[in-house]
């Protein structure tokens, strides 16, 4: 795999972090569930796993970028099974809706697995590690640059909303409305 | 507000990734990682209510 694969590769794996986190705002602004702390938290951990990648766009691929990836996608799959064993029991009908049969913390653990196999597999494949010292560096043509403004923007929109939603205290354990609108009403 | 301060610090560290030098967005996801695993656990340690 050379360099250039692996860059366009991980501009790939931007846009789909983009379009988890698009597919939450969805969720939020059509069907008007707010996320939980602990939902909050997986869709947190979506956006620190796009710094790898972000970071491999810039200085070019290496291990300890996918590294960061790694740790991230960790973390998140933890942080989701904790979701998914709080609603494990019989009978539990689990927070907020389903989306072809799992809630959105099973599709977000299916998701950060995912993640982990495919950072394993990328892994695997050294060339693109290789630095040609005599090369000039080539900036990020546009497919790649498109991906890191709209994962940062995406990242940034979700700033406002939590802001909108917490306000200045703590998060509700099951929010039903914006905390910072419901005072400007 | 501490997840509206993360998600902030994590844009903030996307920009730097993205434009400032390797080492200092390295060393931010690495404070942006331990205070998300520090939330969780803060988190985790709440009474649960369940349903049995």
């Amino acid at each position: 795999m050379t360099r250039t694969l692996a860059i366009t590769l991980n501009a790939l794996s931007l846009y789909a972090v983009a379009l988890v986190l698009a597919a939450a705002f969805a969720a939020q602004l059509l069907l008007h569930e707010l996320p939980c702390p602990l939902c909050l938290l997986q869709r947190l951990q979506f956006t620190v796993l796009a710094i790898g990648p972000i970071l491999n766009i810039r200085w070019g691929p290496r291990p300890s970028h996918y590294a960061l990836s790694l740790l991230a996608a960790v973390t998140g799959a933890a942080f989701s099974t904790r979701q998914i064993l709080l609603h494990i029991m019989p009978g539990d009908a689990g927070y907020g809706s389903a989306l072809l049969g799992y809630h959105y913390y099973s599709w977000a653990l299916i998701g950060f697995a995912a993640a982990i196999v495919l950072l394993a597999a990328i892994l695997l494949f050294d060339r693109q590690f290789e630095r040609d010292e005599t090369a000039q560096q080539v900036a990020p043509g546009a497919f790649a640059t498109t991906a890191v403004w709209l994962v940062i923007g995406l990242t940034a929109l979700n700033v406002v909303s939590t802001l909108l939603e917490c306000g200045f205290g703590a998060c509700a354990e099951n929010p039903v409305f914006y905390e910072l609108l419901k005072h400007g009403a | 507000m501490e997840f509206t301060a993360l998600l902030l610090a994590v844009t903030v560290v996307m920009l730097v990734a993205w434009r400032g030098p390797r080492k200092l967005a390295l060393t931010l996801f690495a404070v942006v990682l331990i205070a998300s695993v520090a939330t969780y656990l803060h988190h985790a340690t709440d009474t649960l209510k369940l349903s049995f």
